[in-house]
C-alpha cells in the first residue's frame, strides 16, 4: 500500500467519525436554541442572519461556527458515513436509505439557502403589477426622463450602496458618492440653517438614524449622497429615503433625472391584475375564515382568471404566489402576495419519502426485536 | 367480572347515541362564536362563565328547593320563562374579598351571591365602571378586572333572562272589543310578538284613542292605553340579544343568525323565520302550562321547520350528538378508570399480583375506550381531525401515551405499562380539564389552520410525536428507578433498556415526519419550507436531540443510564416546544396562548432536572456498589 492511499484512508477515517456528527449536532442545537431566544430581542431576520445562515457566529469577540458551517460539517460527515464497510448489509439497508435521505434534505436546504428568492407583490384592486419587490434589499433607481417616448433606467444594487462607494455609469453624466447608508431612519425638520452644500430635500430636512426594527420590513432605509463632476450647479449633498413622497429630480446639462430609493425589483415575464380581494369572517365573530384574491394572469396578451387563497397558491413559470396579507383602504382593498422562486423546493418532498421508507424499514426490523426480548424474559 | 360489566357499560353508552332520540329543547341550535351548537352547550358555557361550573350545585339553589342540583338547561329555561324571578339563584361567584366588600355584600364562605344583591351593590359603581370599561387589560388592577367581570356576568345574566321575553304570554286582554279586534277571547294572554303581529288590527282602535279627549275614553280605551304601556315596558328588554337561535332567511352560511329581539327590532322577519318564532312561542307557552305532550309536539314541529329550508346550515344529528356528549362526560369516566387502574396496580404489588394486575389492565383499557370514544365524537361533531387547538392536543397526547403504554403492557405483562399509562393518562387529563374550564373547547379556527388535510397529516403526526416522545421519557424514568431498585438484575434492566431505545426510535419516526410535513405545509401555504419560526425550531430541537441521543447510544458514547437520562431531558424539550414557544410571543404559531403557564412549565422543568439527574447519580452509585461486591 502506498503512502498516499494510507494518507487518504486516514482522512476518511477521521471524517467519518460519528463523534464529529454528535458534536456538530449538539452545537447546532445550541445555535437553534440561542437563535430562537434571540428572536424576542433581535427579530426573526436579524437572528436568522446571526445564527442560522451565518458561516461564523460571533459571541462577543469569539468566532464560532455559524449554522451554515455546522450544517456543512454535518453534511460532509454524513457523506463519509458511506465509507463504513459494515453498513453494506441487508440488515442495515434501512439505515443506509435513511442517511441518504438526510443528505438529500441537507443538499436541498443548501440549494434553497443559496438560490431561492422571495418578495412581495402589492396590487390594488383594479391595478396590475409585473414585478416583485424584495423583502430586504433596496436599490437606487436613476431614471432619465429627457426623452419624450421612453425612460432610461439605471439601477444600482444594495451591494453598491455602501459608505464611500462611488457610483458611475455611461448613462450618467455625473458621479454619485455614497456618504452614508442608514438601515433605518426618519426625516425630521431642520432646526439649524442648511449649509450651502445641502441640496434637495436636505435643505429643509435632516435624516435621523434610528435603531433597526425587529421586523426588517418595518425599517425605512435612507441614503446620504454627493453628486459631483456634473459640471453644473447640481453638485452637492443630497438625501433620499424609502417611500419618499416627493422624488428628487435633477436637471444636469439638459438631461432630466429622477432618483428613487426603492425595494429591489425583479421583473416577471407576465403581469397580474387584481380583480377583487375578499376577506370572510366566521359569522358573528372576528375570526377570519378565509382570504382570497381574484386575479387575472396576463401573459403575451392572453388573460387567465385565477383565484389565489390561503393554502392554495398560484404556481407559474417557477414562481409561486401566495395570499400573504392585505391592506384595507377607504375605497378599495390591496392584496399582498408573497412571491417565491425556489429551485430546491422538491428536495424536502423527495428526501422525506426516502427517509420515511428507510426508517420504516429499520423500525420493522428492529422494533419486534426490542420488544420481544422482554417477552422472552417473562417466558424464561 | 369487572371487565365484563365495564364492557357492558361501554357498549350501553355507545348504544345511547345509536338509538334514535327525539329532538329536545336542549338541541335547539344556536349560533355562537362562528359555530352552530346545541342550546345545551351554549347555556353550559354561559353558566361556566358566571358560576364557574357547568351545572348548578345545591348550594346555589334557593333554600326551599331540596334537590341535588340543576342542569344548566333547566336553569336557563327557568330564568328565561320567569325573567323577573331570577333572583333566587345564588350563581354569582365572587371570591375577591375586596370586591365583595365594595359591593356592600356580606362575606359568604361559598362566595355565592344572587342577582339582586349584585345589582344593588353595583349601583354605586356605575360611574367607576364606565371609566375603566374599555381600558387595556394591563392598565387594570386586580380589583378593577374582578369588578368588571362581575359587571359583565350580571349583564350576561340579564341578557339571558330577558332573551325570550318578547315571546312570553305576559299581556292579558280583558276587554271584549280589543279581544275581538285581535280575534282572541277575553282573558287570553298574549305575547309582545303576538300583538306586534296583529298591530294592524289594532290601528282603528288606536286612531280613535288618539283623536279623543281623555274624558271621553271608554273602558276599552283605558285598557288599550294600559296595553301600550306594557308593550313599551317589554320593549325595554331589547338589549337581550345574545340568544342567536333564528337562522338567516336566506340559508346562507356566511350570514349571521339572529336573536328573537334582534328580529323584533329589525322588523324584517322572513316567512320561515316567522314560522320558527311562532312555533317557539307556542312551545314556551305549553312549557309554562306544563303540558308535556303539547310542548313535545311543538318541538317536533320546530325540528321539522329547521330541517326543511335550513338543512344546508347544520346537521341535526351532530347537534343531538353534541348534547349527548355534553352529558356523557366521557373524559371524567376515563380519568376515573385510569385512577382505579393505578390503585389496583398498587394493591397488586401487595397481594394477588396476577389477578389484580389483569383487572387493572382491563380498567386501563376501559379508560382508553372512553377516552378514544370521546375524541372520536369530537371529530364527528366538528368534522375535522382530532387536533386543532391546544386543549385537543393535550387530550390527544394523553391518548397516545396510554396507547403506547397499553402496547408495552401487552408485550411485557408485568404492570410496567399500566403504571406508565395511568400516570400519563390521568396527569394529562387533569391538565386538559384546566384548559376546558376556560370555556367552549370546540372553537373555530383562523384561516391558515382551516385545512383539514394538513391538520390531519402534519398536526396529528407531530402530536403523536409529542406523545411517543413523552412516553419514551417516562420509560427513561422507569429504567432509572428499576436500576436503583434492582441493580443486580442485569437481564431485566437490559429488556427495559431496549424498550427505551425502541420507544425513542418510534418517537423519532413521528417527530421527524411531523416536522418535515410541517415544512411541506409551510411550503404550500407560505412558500418557504423552513422559516426558523420558534415552533418549528422547537420541533427541530426535539428531532435533533433524539437523533443525537440515538447516535450517542449506538456508538457507545453513552451507556444505558445516560441514554435514559437523555430521554428524560427530552421531555423538557417536548414541553418547551409544545407550550413554551407561545411564551416568546413571536412567530406564526403563537395562537394557542395561555397565561400563567410559565410557572407550570418551570415547575415541570425543575422536576425533570431534579428527578432525572438525582435518579441518574443514585442509579450509578448503586451500580458501583454491586459491581464492587
Amino acid at each position: 500500500m502506498n503512502l498516499q492511499l494510507m494518507h487518504a484512508k486516514g482522512i476518511i477515517n477521521f471524517l467519518k467519525q460519528p463523534k464529529i456528527f454528535v458534536f456538530a449536532m449538539a452545537w447546532m442545537m445550541m445555535l437553534v436554541l440561542l437563535g430562537t431566544l434571540a428572536q424576542k430581542d433581535l427579530g426573526l431576520y436579524a437572528a436568522q442572519n446571526k445564527y442560522f445562515s451565518a458561516w461564523v457566529t460571533w459571541f462577543w469577540f469569539f468566532p464560532m461556527p455559524g449554522g451554515r458551517l455546522t450544517l456543512i460539517v454535518i453534511l460532509i460527515n454524513l457523506s463519509f458515513f458511506f465509507f463504513n464497510k459494515s453498513i453494506w448489509r441487508i440488515k442495515k439497508l434501512g439505515i443506509v436509505i435513511l442517511h441518504m435521505g438526510g443528505i438529500l434534505l441537507l443538499v436541498g436546504g443548501g440549494l434553497t439557502a443559496m438560490f431561492s428568492s422571495e418578495g412581495n407583490m402589492v396590487i390594488e384592486e383594479g391595478a396590475q403589477s409585473n414585478h416583485v419587490e424584495d423583502y430586504h434589499f433596496m436599490e437606487l433607481a436613476i431614471i432619465n426622463t429627457s426623452a419624450s417616448n421612453f425612460d432610461e433606467f439605471t439601477i444600482f444594487d444594495q451591494a453598491l450602496l455602501k459608505r464611500n462607494q462611488i457610483l458611475k455609469h455611461a448613462n450618467l453624466n455625473f458621479e454619485i458618492e455614497i456618504l452614508n447608508y442608514l438601515d433605518n431612519c426618519e426625516p425630521a425638520k431642520r432646526t439649524s440653517p442648511a449649509g450651502i452644500q445641502h441640496k434637495g430635500m436636505l435643505k429643509n430636512f435632516i435624516l435621523n438614524e434610528l435603531r433597526p426594527e425587529k421586523e426588517d420590513n418595518w425599517n425605512r432605509p435612507g441614503l446620504i449622497y454627493k453628486i459631483s463632476n456634473s459640471g453644473s450647479s447640481a453638485d452637492g449633498m443630497y438625501g433620499i429615503f424609502l417611500g419618499q413622497p416627493v422624488s428628487q429630480t435633477l436637471s444636469i446639462n439638459g438631461k432630466d433625472y429622477t432618483l428613487i430609493l426603492r425595494r429591489k425589483r425583479t421583473y416577471l415575464p407576465f403581469s397580474i391584475e387584481l380583480l377583487d380581494f375578499k376577506k370572510t369572517l366566521h359569522p358573528g365573530t372576528d375570526i377570519p375564515k378565509s382570504y382570497s384574491s381574484d386575479i387575472n394572469l396576463i401573459e403575451n396578451g392572453v388573460v387567465r382568471k385565477i383565484l389565489i387563497q390561503m393554502n392554495e397558491p398560484l404556481r407559474h413559470k417557477g414562481y409561486t404566489f401566495f395570499q400573504s396579507s392585505f391592506i384595507e383602504g377607504p375605497d378599495s382593498e390591496t392584496t399582498v402576495l408573497a412571491v417565491v422562486k425556489n429551485y430546491g423546493r422538491l428536495f424536502p418532498y423527495i428526501s422525506s419519502i426516502i427517509m420515511c421508507i428507510g426508517l420504516l424499514f429499520h423500525l420493522s426490523q428492529k422494533l419486534p426485536d426490542l420488544f420481544r426480548k422482554s417477552r422472552e424474559k417473562i417466558a424464561a | 367480572m369487572k371487565f365484563y360489566s365495564l364492557t357492558l357499560v361501554f357498549f350501553l353508552s355507545i348504544g345511547g347515541i345509536l338509538l334514535p332520540r327525539d329532538f329536545d329543547h336542549q338541541d335547539i341550535p344556536i349560533h355562537e362564536n362562528g359555530r352552530i351548537k346545541p342550546l345545551d352547550t351554549f347555556v353550559r358555557n354561559q353558566l361556566l362563565l358566571i358560576y364557574g361550573k357547568r351545572s348548578i350545585k345545591p348550594k346555589a339553589l334557593p333554600d326551599d328547593v331540596n334537590s341535588n342540583g340543576l342542569s344548566a338547561i333547566d336553569w336557563f329555561f327557568d330564568i328565561a320563562l320567569n325573567p323577573d324571578d331570577g333572583d333566587k339563584y345564588r350563581v354569582f361567584n365572587i371570591n375577591n374579598p375586596e370586591v365583595v366588600a365594595s359591593l356592600g355584600l356580606n362575606w359568604d364562605p361559598s362566595h355565592l351571591y344572587n342577582r339582586a344583591e349584585v345589582l344593588s351593590g353595583l349601583k354605586n359603581h356605575f360611574d367607576y365602571i364606565s371609566n375603566i370599561h374599555g381600558l387595556p387589560e394591563e392598565e387594570l388592577s386586580q380589583f378593577d378586572s374582578q369588578l368588571l367581570k362581575v359587571y359583565r356576568n350580571v349583564s350576561q345574566y340579564q341578557a339571558l333572562s330577558y332573551s325570550l321575553s318578547c315571546l312570553l304570554p305576559s299581556i292579558q286582554i280583558h276587554d271584549k272589543t280589543i279581544a275581538q279586534s285581535l280575534s282572541v277571547n277575553p282573558g287570553d294572554k298574549l305575547s309582545y310578538y303576538q300583538i306586534m303581529r296583529k298591530a294592524n288590527q289594532l290601528s282603528p282602535l288606536m286612531e280613535r284613542l288618539l283623536n279623543q279627549d281623555k274624558e271621553e275614553w271608554s273602558e276599552s280605551d283605558f285598557e288599550l292605553q294600559h296595553i301600550m304601556g306594557i308593550l313599551n315596558e317589554i320593549n325595554q328588554d331589547k338589549f337581550a340579544r345574545i340568544l342567536k337561535i333564528i337562522p338567516p332567511e336566506s340559508g346562507n352560511q356566511d350570514e349571521e343568525w339572529q336573536s328573537p329581539w334582534e328580529l323584533m327590532e329589525s322588523r324584517m322577519i322572513g316567512l320561515n323565520q316567522e314560522k320558527l318564532l311562532i312555533t317557539l312561542e307556542s312551545f314556551l307557552r305549553s312549557r309554562i302550562d306544563k303540558n308535556t305532550d303539547k310542548s313535545n309536539s311543538f318541538l317536533a314541529k320546530y325540528e321539522n321547520l329547521l330541517s326543511n329550508p335550513f338543512n344546508g346550515l347544520f346537521n341535526v344529528t351532530n347537534i343531538k350528538l353534541e348534547t349527548w356528549t355534553n352529558k356523557a362526560n366521557l373524559f371524567y369516566k376515563s380519568i376515573a378508570l385510569y385512577i382505579l387502574a393505578f390503585l389496583l396496580l398498587v394493591i397488586s404489588w401487595m397481594s394477588k399480583p396476577i389477578l389484580l394486575r389483569r383487572i387493572s389492565f382491563a380498567c386501563l383499557l376501559g379508560g382508553l375506550a372512553f377516552h378514544s370514544y370521546g375524541i372520536l365524537l369530537r371529530i364527528i361533531i366538528m368534522s375535522r381531525p382530532p387536533v386543532s387547538t391546544l386543549y385537543e392536543s393535550i387530550i390527544f397526547v394523553s391518548l397516545i401515551g396510554v396507547i403506547c403504554a397499553s402496547l408495552l403492557e401487552y408485550s411485557r405483562k408485568d404492570g410496567m405499562g399500566i403504571f406508565m399509562g395511568t400516570i400519563v393518562g390521568a396527569a394529562l387529563h387533569f391538565v386538559g380539564l384546566g384548559y376546558a374550564n376556560d370555556g367552549d373547547t370546540l372553537g373555530m379556527l383562523v384561516a391558515v389552520l382551516n385545512s383539514n388535510f394538513w391538520l390531519a397529516t402534519h398536526v396529528t403526526t407531530i402530536t403523536i410525536g409529542y406523545g411517543t416522545s413523552l412516553f419514551a421519557g417516562v420509560l427513561g424514568h422507569v429504567y432509572l428507578l428499576q436500576a436503583i431498585r434492582t441493580p443486580f438484575d442485569k437481564k431485566y434492566l437490559k429488556t427495559v433498556n431496549s424498550n427505551v431505545f425502541g420507544a425513542t426510535l418510534f418517537a423519532l419516526f413521528f417527530t421527524l415526519f411531523g416536522t418535515i410535513l410541517g415544512g411541506i405545509w409551510a411550503d404550500q401555504s407560505w412558500g418557504r419550507f423552513w422559516g426558523w419560526d420558534p415552533k418549528e425550531n422547537g420541533a427541530l430541537l426535539i428531532v435533533m436531540w433524539q437523533i443525537m441521543m440515538l447516535h450517542l447510544r449506538i456508538t457507545g458514547l453513552v451507556k444505558p443510564m445516560g441514554f435514559a437520562l437523555g430521554m428524560i431531558l427530552n421531555n423538557i424539550l417536548v414541553i418547551l416546544a409544545w407550550f413554551g414557544v407561545n411564551l416568546l410571543g413571536v412567530g406564526l404559531h403563537s395562537y394557542g396562548f395561555a397565561t400563567g403557564i410559565a410557572i407550570n412549565i418551570s415547575l415541570f422543568i425543575a422536576f425533570e432536572l431534579i428527578t432525572g439527574f438525582g435518579t441518574y447519580y443514585w442509579a450509578k452509585n448503586r451500580h458501583k456498589q454491586f459491581t464492587a461486591v
